[in-house]
Parts: structure tokens; C-alpha cells; sequence
């Protein structure tokens, strides 16, 4: 819809991060491109710094050292622009789904008549119109993560980052949740990048897996998954069905144990 | 959809010793009054109060009808305590010094308050400031309050100032410890969703902070207010010609024990009902919070 220059969404070269005065180096030497659009998903083994990756793109955390921009500007800090979901619930227990929704629209200065009208629609979109009016606390684990995702998606964002997104949520809402997020990401056609521990979510969900190594954190490779041919899946079980995803999640286990195993020997 | 499941197989262990299966079935089946994990609330909660402050007077009557004749004016009974309270208020205009005392400490404590809360978040919002300030606020708070008493009367004299002030130094440094105890807690991941909405940090302190720690804060008025009674009395034992502890006191030279206990009493009603309406108000003030009835 909106014209864009043909800038990637981040691009991310020699990126650094370290901590305590450089005794720990969690993120060493990180380039990166992610383009308009695109779906990606950073897994790796756990302390490979893909969760700082995705903390510096947000810009509430600064490299030691690198470049790091979003469609060509430089990432000072963080911004609507890029919005972000959190593992932990971040809806705020004090304001209702409604209001919760209307929150981020009213710090990006969006009149009154227009948030409501656009957090209405929001409520649909995450199937929330029945809860308008609860509060956080009289809502379920999945239902409180779809609240951010509405509060998150109502800014309008150009990327949307998910930290863990569906972590905490047990089995069945969990793929529930993917599922809605496939619909999500469709309709609104944002750039995504998630950071999971779960194979199987991050298969589903991305059109390209960054694949990070630990000690210290790098990209150790790009893989996309071709075997959807641009494909995404309104549910699981299609994705099952494709010629090629039992080998993809079996190369992706693989290189995790690999990881691992020489974590653990070294 | 009720599955068969063979218990004795699951929950007795042939295998084991005898004594730990025995162990097992008392945890299994057998009711006790000390049991771990066992939250009690509702009627159940209502009614082991009331024993347990009936238990208390009991005590106390006991107390007195044990003591020998001679003595029993230093223990008097309960009845006549409660005898002695009305007797003040209906004709020693006793109503007038629990308002002078309600007075000082709800005076003085919203004083403190209003000094405490935005320091206190101010304190556990920004490292810096709290790096600048909290180690001397840490500080002044091992200080006995009560050993600012000769301090303040030499710059106030014996002055309604000097109660005043006594009240607010008693509760302050605590107080502002705890809410920036409180801010600290606040979920980090709130702050950090505001701050990627991009909010400014005005609006994240006043519109995520102060509401996230707010219903914890007035936790810790609640508690804090109780510190503040023991503070008034001091006050009003040093030198106040009035107030609840004024009141103790000079009955303390005559050896009125009966109106020194209704003078304790009195302050125990009224820390009751100020908690009462702490709780009253966290409710009003936070529906969102209210915890789920399981």
C-alpha cells in the first residue's frame, strides 16, 4: 500500500554486544538483512544472543560495536516503529482489553473517535470482541498475549518483534496462537521477526530461519524454507502435509544437537 | 469420560517400609489445624478470629480474677476497662483527644506521604537519582526517630510543630524506602512495552509506573500508619496537654490503670478501623486487582 524505498526492513552489519566491560560477549561480529515483508525467526541454542539480537533491533538495548538501521535510518532507541511482544504479559492489568488496545494509539497521538473505531476493529482481529470490557486479570494466559498483540498491532507498525511470544502458554493455545498469528501477519502484511526455542513454531511461522550459534552469539546460517514455495499455512496440519517439512525440522534438530554437544564438550 | 484407576496400586508401594506408607495415608486422609499450604479464608476465616480474640479477653479476665484482691487494681477486668472508656467519653470529653490524636498522626502521615511517594518513585524509576540519594535516605533510617525528640524541641519547643514533625520523621525515611521498594518491583517488561509504544518517560512514570506500584504503595501506607500510633504516643507522652497518649499519661501518675488500658484500647480500635479502611480503599481504588475468588 504505502511506498516504500527499497531499504531492507534492518539491516544489521559487524554487530557486537558485549557485557560487564566486555567480560561476556553475548553477540559477536552479527550481520544481518531482513527484508519488507519477510517472516523470520532466530532460533539457536539457549545463550546464543538471539534475544539481544532481537532487543537491539527494538533499540532498548545498544550494541558495543556495528551497524545496525531500519529502512536506512540508524536505530537510536526504540520506537513505534518497531513494536514489540514480550514473553511475559505486558498487557496492563489497570486498563481494560479495550483500553489496553487504545493505550499505544494514545502515546502516538491518534485522536480519540479514531482509536476506538480502530480498536474495535483490533478486537476482531484477535477474536477479543466478547472481553472489550475485563480486565487482564479475569483473562486467560493466551488471551492477556493477544491483548499485546492487538495494542502492538493498532500502532501500526512497519516490524513487529516477538520475544518468545507464545512461551509461557501451554500446548493447545500455543498453536492456537500461531495459527492466529499466520492471519495476523496476512492480512496486516507486517515484517516479523520472532525469537523461539520451538522448532516447530519457528517452521510454521517464518519464510526464513536465522540460525544463531553460541559462545560467542553468531548468525551460523540462513535458512529458507523453500519447501512452503512462498506459502503460508492458515493451519498446521497443511504445513505437515508438505513434501519436505519432516527433513526441515529433522536438519534443524540436528543442528541443534550439534550445538549442544559441543557446548557441552567444550 | 470417568476413567477406572486402580488407587491401591499407586498409592501403596509394597516395596516401601511400612512406616513411610503410614506417613503417606495420614498426609492422605487425616484433617489437621497445622497444615502446610492451606490458605483459609471466607466464613472458616471469620469465625477462628473471633475465637482467637475471644481467647485474648479470656486471658486477660482470667488474669485479673487471678490476681490476689490487693492487686487487681493494676490488672482491671475488662468490663471494667470498656466501663471506664465510656465513663471518659461521656464525661471527660475523651472524643476530644482521639480527634486531636487522629488529627497529628493523619495529619502528619499524609505529610510524610506526600513527600515519600513521589520521592520513593522518583527513587526506583531513575538509577541515578536513587544512586545520589538512597544511601543517605538509607541512612537517616537507622536513626531512632524518637532521638530526634531533644532536637526538635530545642527548634519548636514544646509546640504542636514539634509532635508534628516527630510523627513525619517517623514514618518518612521508611516509608520512602518501601515505595521505592514497591517501584522497583514493578514488572520490568511493562516499562519496556511502553518504552518500545514510545512513550515518553512522563507518561511511562505516570501512566505505567505510579499505576502498576500504586496498589502496593498503599500497602505499605497501611503498614506504615501502624508505625506511626507509636510514634503519636511518644509525642503525646513527652509533652502534649492533650491526645489519647497525654491522656494515659497523666493517669499513669495517679495510677490509673484502668484509664491507661482504655487509652490503649481506644488506640487499638482506631488502628483496627484505619486498617479497615486501607483495605477499603485498595479495593475502591483497584477493582483491577482484587484477587479471583479459586
Amino acid at each position: 500500500m504505502n511506498e516504500r524505498t527499497t531499504q531492507p526492513a534492518v539491516a544489521a552489519s559487524g554487530i557486537v554486544k558485549q557485557y560487564m566491560n566486555g567480560a561476556f560477549t553475548a553477540l559477536h561480529d552479527v550481520a544481518l538483512n531482513i527484508q519488507e515483508g519477510e517472516v523470520v525467526a532466530f532460533i539457536g541454542p539457549s545463550g546464543c544472543g538471539k534475544t539481544t539480537m532481537l532487543r537491539l533491533i527494538s533499540g532498548l538495548e545498544k550494541p558495543t560495536a556495528g551497524s545496525l538501521e531500519t529502512f536506512g535510518d540508524p536505530i537510536v532507541g526504540p520506537g513505534p516503529d518497531r513494536g514489540m511482544i514480550f514473553q511475559a504479559y505486558t498487557s496492563f492489568p489497570w486498563l481494560t482489553t479495550k483500553k489496553n488496545i487504545e493505550y499505544g494509539m494514545k502515546v502516538i497521538g491518534i485522536p480519540k473517535d479514531e482509536r476506538e473505531r480502530k480498536a474495535q476493529e483490533m478486537l476482531k482481529l484477535v477474536h477479543l470482541d466478547k472481553f472489550a470490557d475485563s480486565y487482564p486479570n479475569s483473562l486467560s494466559g493466551g488471551m492477556k498475549q493477544r491483548v499485546a498483540i492487538a495494542r502492538t498491532l493498532a500502532q501500526n507498525p512497519c516490524i513487529i518483534l516477538m520475544d518468545e511470544p507464545f512461551g509461557a502458554l501451554d500446548a493447545q493455545v500455543r498453536w492456537e496462537m500461531q495459527e492466529m498469528m499466520i492471519e495476523v501477519i496476512e492480512r496486516e502484511k507486517k515484517t516479523v521477526i520472532v525469537v523461539t526455542h520451538d522448532i516447530e513454531e519457528a517452521i510454521y511461522l517464518a519464510d526464513r530461519i536465522v540460525f544463531f550459534t553460541r559462545n560467542p552469539g553468531q548468525v551460523k546460517e540462513n535458512i529458507p524454507m523453500e519447501f512452503k514455495k512462498g506459502k503460508r499455512f492458515a493451519l498446521k496440519e497443511e504445513m505437515f502435509d508438505q513434501e519436505g517439512y519432516a527433513e526441515m525440522e529433522r536438519r534443524l534438530f540436528a543442528m541443534m544437537r550439534e550445538e549442544i554437544v559441543a557446548t557441552s564438550a567444550a | 469420560m470417568t476413567q477406572e484407576v486402580n488407587t491401591s496400586t499407586i498409592i501403596t508401594n509394597r516395596d516401601a517400609p511400612a512406616q513411610f506408607i503410614r506417613d503417606a495415608d495420614t498426609h492422605a486422609h487425616k484433617e489437621r489445624f497445622f497444615e502446610l499450604l492451606s490458605p483459609v479464608g471466607g466464613r472458616k476465616a471469620a469465625v477462628l478470629g473471633v475465637i482467637g480474640a475471644i481467647l485474648f479477653f479470656a486471658v486477660w479476665e482470667i488474669g485479673h480474677y487471678a490476681t490476689p484482691e490487693e492487686g487487681r487494681r493494676f490488672l482491671p477486668s475488662v468490663e471494667q476497662v470498656v466501663g471506664r472508656l465510656f465513663f471518659l467519653f461521656t464525661e471527660k470529653e475523651f472524643i476530644y483527644d482521639v480527634l486531636q490524636s487522629c488529627l497529628r498522626i493523619f495529619g502528619s502521615f499524609f505529610a510524610a506521604s506526600a513527600v515519600a511517594i513521589p520521592l520513593g518513585i522518583m527513587l526506583g524509576s531513575f538509577g541515578g537519582f536513587k544512586a545520589l540519594i538512597n544511601p543517605t535516605v538509607s541512612g537517616l533510617r537507622y536513626l531512632p526517630a524518637a532521638s530526634f525528640i531533644p532536637l526538635l524541641l530545642v527548634w519548636f519547643g514544646p509546640s504542636e510543630t514539634a509532635k508534628m514533625a516527630l510523627l513525619f520523621l517517623g514514618v518518612l525515611f521508611f516509608l520512602i524506602a518501601m515505595v521505592l521498594d514497591n517501584t522497583e518491583a514493578v514488572q520490568r517488561e511493562y516499562t519496556e512495552a511502553a518504552l518500545t509504544m514510545g512513550a515518553s518517560r512522563k507518561r511511562i512514570i505516570l501512566e505505567v509506573i505510579v499505576p502498576a506500584a500504586m496498589p502496593a504503595i498503599i500497602d505499605s501506607m497501611r503498614t506504615m500508619i501502624a508505625v506511626g500510633w507509636t510514634y503519636l504516643v511518644i509525642a503525646e507522652i513527652v509533652g502534649a496537654k492533650d491526645g489519647i497518649g497525654a491522656v494515659m499519661m497523666r493517669a499513669g501518675r495517679f495510677l490509673n490503670v484502668d484509664t491507661i488500658m482504655a487509652g490503649i484500647f481506644m488506640i487499638g480500635v482506631l488502628g483496627v478501623l484505619t486498617d479497615i479502611m486501607f483495605r477499603i480503599l485498595q479495593r475502591v481504588l483497584f477493582p483491577w486487582n482484587v484477587k479471583k475468588k479459586v
